[in-house]
Parts: structure tokens; C-alpha cells; sequence
């Protein structure tokens, strides 16, 4: 991490905090609208998506119904559904889009999601051995961790938990790495598996279950559409969250160097976990904003339309302190994604990086 | 509350596995909103029919609430919802019409003053118009006219008069037979809330005196006094509805109690809730707001919602008075004092209303 003296770092909280206030004392009408509009089109497509799916016996039906449910989740998802559980909507007071009541369309529970996504991931990012998030448990991302052969296959490992990754979102919290050192027994995360067993059980019954029922005479159809937007929205949001952290320049952090950090190490570190990617203005939609995955980390609780609007001045402030500002195509991010998956499936003597750690 | 739960388990079970929620008819909202505001399920809409001026500070709304209103009883007051820059405000106003109107013509009246720096009153005179739909929630209240009847005595100031001129308006209509008093006080004659209707009332109800007091035309001010009861026969035997400013209502209990009527005789409202003796023990103490983080410290009798509030945070609320549950917490550990009834909370976890607990000793709350 870049070194910047007691001085400086206070230097860069104060100018983050006064880009913060300016958004809070301008939030109003416009946050409300753009909100309600997103939801109104989560609706149409949800409702269009549903209503379509029966007809999917005619091939093309078959792709729009399939798509538009899946566009459906991942808004859902990412631009209401995260974005909402992370307090962004909060003073609206609108019961419907309170961060402590939503309830999501995935297996993940919002209560989990809030306990390991905002207080977790959030706080102690990229931090190697306190943000789990970092390579989900699952994937070996940097030299931190000693290399074994079970890594060399990890790119199937990827695969399959970008396919299946609400069902690995949802069981996160099970912290299984934990449970293998025996530092946790399964007894202790019986009430978390009951709560992941009943919403699990419901995102099941309703995509696999109860849609393909009340069509029966179409079930197979209505049941593949359901498996097949499930599976868009899965690969398009890990594919997203991959991005935001696991880019080649995303840096990662040990605990020692975080002890007792200030507010505006806390800033630094995460301007400098989190990269972004560009693409035009539905890209941003679609991926909640976290395209903008800086800006994010920086203002979690700022809703997210505004990041666009703040991006300017947020690089301002980090070409001032000389911070790289982690940004490029998401071609290109995506890219370095899959090729740091690929290079620490490898020991470093043949990668040929050098141990750090 | 303002939210209406499904009644039927079957569809609360099927709205729960089919979009996490417990009111599956609510998720359409957002699009029936745009064909007609009135179908919306996750409140009960009501259309703004008409907006009649009072006087230069209050005026009178005609609302039409959808038909699963459950309606009132006369004295009554409801909260309704506004969106005013995008964020939704709650606020408590009694109903000014009598519940025949409702009955027989589906329509109700508010009649709300603006308030100096009042959020929501300023909007509802300056921004909501004919057409426009709020939310009004279920009725409550037991500012209620005694049954069977009473010889009653209204002691209303201002905006005050809005609860009564409901409660007069049925006792006329249902021939309300034992006499009624209504003691009216207006800073000025320009102030006289509903004039015609009270005149109209007057004229043809025949038990009915209404006597307007105006406090400030005069060289010193005119305010309640001990002469103006000796003027209504057998005070004694009368039930009293008071309300209006705290300072009249006050007054007003003090003159009654000196002619030894009873306060379990004297009925008031308003929205000035009743506050409880907190106790003398130290109020305050270190707050941890558990979910986000935040470890502040108060002083004195505040609430948990004006903390929180404080320490930046934006929990979600309703009335602010302890009346609508939108604000329920888990509180995980301390002692909290409930500002309505002056109760202390037992020390471990359960359910409360920030907006009416005060935190006496170390609290942590899952906010």
C-alpha cells in the first residue's frame, strides 16, 4: 500500500468527507424518482418475464422470456437489492426501500448479506485473512497463501461457483473454511443453516416449483427459462463482483498493516482494493453501480446513481495524492481477472513471481 | 400503522415464497401507482378532492380514502403519508368531518393549520392540490363523545377546534340530548376556524351554545377565567373535552380543578402526548448501535430515535409519538424508560420504540 504520512491521510478524509456532504445535503426528488423508476422496471420485466415464459414452446419467445427474467434478477439484485440493503435509500423512510426490511430475490438472506457483506467485506476490504470475500475461501488470488495442488485446478473451481454463485453467496456465512479447521462446529451455525435452508428452499420453490407447476402442460419449458435466467443473473453478478476487487491492480493488505488505522487509512485502503470498469450508462445500471466499485467502497451508503456524477472529483482527489485510480474496460479488467485466477493456480516458481509474504 | 397486512394466511404464505414479503399485494404497487394511485395496497389511498381555504393559515381538505378504509368514530385522528422531496412523512391530524359524511358519501375531511417551519403542513399548503393522492392509515384515538349522553363542555384553542367540530356535528345529527357547551378561544376574529358551520351547528342544535373568545383584539390579552364557567349551568355535572394549545389545556385543568371536577371527567388530546413522569434516577447514557457500528453517548431524557438521528443514521419511523410501531427495534441488552407510560424496560433483549424510549444506563440497539 502507497505510504502516505499521518498529514496526508487527514488531508484525504477531509476532501473525501466534503465530496460525501455535498451528496448528502443534495439528496432529494431526483434519488426518489431514479429509485421508484428502477423498481417500476424490475417489475415490468419481472411480471413481462413470467407472463412471457409459458409461450417459450416458440424458440424466440423462448430466448426474450429467458433474458428478461434474467435482467430482471440482476436488477434486482445489484441496483435495487444491494444497493437498498447498504442504507443508500434509508432517509427516504419508505418501509419498502429500508436497508433493515429488504428482503432480495436470492438464496442469500438479507440478514446474512448485511452481516457479512456490509460489516464484514465493507469494513476490514481486501484485508488478507479478515475479508472473506477475498477469494470467497475458495480461490487462492495472491502468494499469501502457501500454493497446493488442489489450486492448480482452481479455474474450474471459478467456473463453477460463478455458475452456482447465489447458492456460494447464500452459504457464505457457513464459513466453512472454519468448520475444516475446527475452529467453529456445525452445531454453531445451526440457526444461520435454518435461515439458509427456509430462503433457499423459497428462491427454489418458486423458480423450480411453482411457475413450472401452475403451466404444467409447458413445465419443462417455463422450468429451463427459470434455471436459465438464474443462470445469467449468476454469471453476470460474479462476474461483476470479480471485477470490482480481483483485478490485477486491486490491491490486498495484511492485518498488521491496518491495526488501528485512521479514517482516512481506512479511505485509502479502500481507493486502492477496489477498481472500477467503464461502458456506457445501462452497463452501469445493470451492474448496480458497481462498476464504479471505487466509489463505492469509498461512499457505501451514497446512493449509488450518484457515483457517475462523483467519479470526477473522487479521481481528482487521488491524482493529487498520487493514488492509482484502478480503472479501464471491463474487457480489460475482466481480463486480469481471469488471469490472476489462472497465474495463482500455479506455484510461484513457475509463475516466476517472487513470495512477499 | 400505515401498512395493511394481507389477512388471508394463504396468500401471506404464498407472498412470502413468491417475493419475500408479507404483502405480496404491495409489489405491484409501483405499477398499479402508475394506472391509478388509488389501487396502490402497501397504504390506504385517498384522493384530495377538494381544498377549501379557512383562513389565511388553515385550510380544509376533502378526502376520499379507498373503500377498505375501516373508517372512525367522531374525535378520532389518523396519520397520513406524504412524499415531500422524496422523503415519506408521517403525521397525525384529527378528522374535522363527522363519520356520517364518511358513511354516506365515502368522504372525510382534515382541516390542518401551517405550522411556522412545519415540514409537512407548509407542503400540504403550498404543494398538495385537488387530485393529488396521499396515504391515511386506520383511525385511532378515544377523544370520544360519551355514550349514553352527557352534559359536555368543549374547551378548544385554534386548530384545536378540528376534533370537535367532528364530535359536534354528530351530536347534531343524532340528537344528542343533554346540553353542549363549546368554549371557543382565536387570537383573532380572522382566526375562527369553520364559522359558518359553527353558526349553522348552532342554529339548528338547539342544545348547543358556542361562545367565541377572541384573546388578543382586546388592549391586554383575554384569556380562560373562572367568570367564564360560572356563565354554563351545572359545570359539575359535565363531561370536559379540552384541546388546543398546551397552555390553554393547562389553564383550563387548573380552573377545573378548583371547582373540584374530577380528571377522570376531564377528556383531552392533541398532539401533544402524554408525557410520564421519567423518574428522577439519571436519564442517559452510552448508546452502541450495533449493526452499524456506532458508539455514542446522551445526556438526559432524549430518545433513541433523535440519537440515532444524531449520529447520523436514518432509522426507519413514523409518528414520533410512540403511536404507529414503524420505528420498532431490537434492543439487545440495557434498560430503556418508555416516555408514555414511564416504565422502565427490563435489561435484556426485546422489542421497543425508539421514538418514546430513553436509554437510562448503557444501551445497544440492532440499528
Amino acid at each position: 500500500m502507497k505510504h502516505m504520512t499521518e498529514a496526508q491521510l487527514s488531508e484525504l478524509e477531509k476532501e473525501l468527507d466534503a465530496i460525501r456532504d455535498e451528496v448528502i445535503a443534495d439528496l432529494g426528488e431526483r434519488d426518489a424518482r431514479y429509485i421508484r423508476r428502477m423498481v417500476r422496471l424490475h417489475r415490468m420485466l419481472e411480471a413481462g418475464g413470467r407472463v412471457m415464459m409459458p409461450f417459450g414452446f416458440i424458440p424466440p419467445v423462448f430466448v426474450a422470456a429467458t433474458a428478461t427474467l434474467g435482467v430482471a434478477k440482476i436488477l434486482e439484485n445489484m441496483e435495487i437489492g444491494h444497493n437498498v440493503m447498504h442504507g443508500q435509500y434509508d432517509w427516504m423512510n419508505d418501509p419498502a426501500l429500508h436497508s433493515q426490511t429488504y428482503e432480495w430475490d436470492t438464496v442469500c438472506t438479507g440478514d446474512s448479506w448485511r452481516r457479512t457483506h456490509n460489516y464484514e467485506h465493507h469494513t476490514y476490504t481486501n484485508i488478507i485473512g479478515k475479508d472473506r470475500d477475498y477469494g470467497y475461501a475458495v480461490l487462492r488470488l495472491n502468494n499469501d497463501e502457501p500454493w497446493k495442488p488442489r489450486h492448480s485446478l482452481q479455474f474450474i473451481n471459478y467456473l463453477l461457483l460463478s455458475v452456482f454463485f447465489q447458492w456460494g453467496v447464500g452459504l457464505h456465512e457457513l464459513e466453512t473454511e472454519k468448520l475444516q479447521r475446527r475452529e467453529i462446529s456445525l452445531r454453531d451455525k445451526l440457526p444461520f443453516l435454518k435461515e439458509f435452508a427456509r430462503k433457499g428452499g423459497r428462491q427454489a420453490f418458486k423458480d423450480y416449483v411453482f411457475f413450472p407447476l401452475v403451466t404444467f402442460p409447458v413445465a419443462p419449458i417455463v422450468l429451463a427459462g427459470n434455471i436459465g435466467a438464474n443462470l445469467i443473473r449468476n454469471l453476470w453478478s460474479s462476474t461483476v463482483i470479480f471485477c470490482g476487487h480481483f483485478t490485477q491492480d486491486a490491491e490486498t493488505f495484511s492485518e498488521q498493516e491496518c491495526e488501528g488505522e485512521s479514517k482516512g487509512h481506512w479511505y485509502l485502503r479502500q481507493l486502492t482494493g477496489s477498481s472500477n470498469f467503464t461502458g456506457g450508462r445501462w452497463l452501469h445500471i445493470l451492474s448496480g453501480h458497481l462498476s464504479y466499485q471505487v466509489e463505492h467502497h469509498v461512499f457505501p451508503d451514497l446512493p449509488a446513481h450518484r457515483y457517475p456524477e462523483i467519479s470526477g472529483k473522487v479521481q481528482a482527489v487521488c491524482q493529487k495524492h498520487g493514488i492509482h485510480y484502478n480503472t479501464g474496460s471491463f474487457a480489460k479488467q475482466y481480463g486480469t481477472v481471469v488471469k490472476r485466477v489462472l497465474r495463482y493456480s500455479l506455484p510461484e516458481r513457475l509463475t516466476g513471481t517472487v513470495t512477499t509474504a | 400503522m400505515l401498512a395493511r397486512q394481507t389477512q388471508s394466511r394463504t396468500l401471506h404464505w404464498l407472498g412470502r415464497q413468491l417475493f419475500n414479503r408479507d404483502d405480496p399485494a404491495a409489489f405491484f404497487d409501483p405499477l398499479l401507482e402508475r394506472i391509478n394511485p388509488m389501487w396502490v395496497q402497501a397504504y390506504t389511498p385517498a384522493r384530495v378532492e377538494q381544498v377549501i381555504e379557512e383562513t389565511a393559515d388553515t385550510r380544509t381538505l376533502v378526502l376520499r380514502p379507498s373503500r377498505r378504509w375501516s373508517g372512525f368514530k367522531a374525535g378520532q385522528h389518523v396519520n397520513i403519508c406524504v412524499d415531500v422531496g422524496g422523503v415519506r412523512r408521517n403525521r397525525t391530524f384529527s378528522l374535522s368531518s363527522s363519520p356520517i359524511l364518511w358513511r354516506e358519501q365515502g368522504r372525510v375531511t382534515l382541516t390542518i393549520k401551517r405550522l411556522p417551519g412545519g415540514r409537512v403542513t407548509n407542503w400540504i399548503h403550498d404543494e398538495l392540490q385537488a387530485g393529488m393522492v396521499i396515504g391515511v392509515g386506520e383511525a385511532f384515538g378515544n377523544f370520544l363523545v360519551p355514550e349514553p349522553a352527557q352534559p359536555v363542555l368543549f374547551i378548544a384553542g385554534g386548530s384545536g377546534i378540528t376534533p370537535v367540530l367532528s364530535q359536534l356535528e354528530t351530536m347534531a345529527a343524532t340528537d344528542y340530548r343533554a346540553p353542549v357547551t363549546l368554549l371557543y378561544f382565536v387570537r383573532t376574529e380572522a382566526d375562527v376556524i369553520a364559522r359558518e358551520k359553527l353558526q349553522a351547528l348552532a342554529a339548528r342544535y338547539s342544545a348547543l351554545t358556542v361562545t367565541i373568545i377572541t384573546t388578543h383584539e382586546g388592549a391586554s390579552p383575554r384569556y380562560l377565567c373562572a367568570a367564564d364557567f360560572d356563565r354554563i349551568p351545572g359545570i359539575r355535572a359535565r363531561q370536559v373535552y379540552l384541546c388546543g394549545p398546551k397552555g390553554l389545556m393547562d389553564l383550563a385543568r387548573d380552573l377545573l380543578h378548583q371547582r373540584d371536577i374530577d380528571d377522570t371527567d376531564i377528556h383531552s388530546t392533541f398532539f401533544s402526548v402524554p408525557q410520564a413522569d421519567l423518574g428522577k434516577e439519571a436519564l442517559g447514557g452510552q448508546v452502541r448501535f450495533a449493526e452499524s457500528g456506532i458508539d455514542v453517548g446522551s445526556e438526559g431524557d432524549a430518545n433513541l430515535l433523535d440519537i440515532a438521528e444524531a449520529a447520523g443514521l436514518t432509522p426507519q419511523h413514523g409518528c414520533r409519538m410512540g403511536i404507529c410501531h414503524q420505528c420498532s427495534c431490537r434492543k439487545t441488552s440495557g434498560t430503556v424508560v418508555n416516555r408514555l407510560t414511564g416504565q422502565a424496560s427490563g435489561p435484556g433483549e426485546e422489542t421497543i420504540q425508539i421514538c418514546i424510549s430513553v436509554p437510562r444506563g448503557p444501551v445497544a440497539i440492532d440499528l
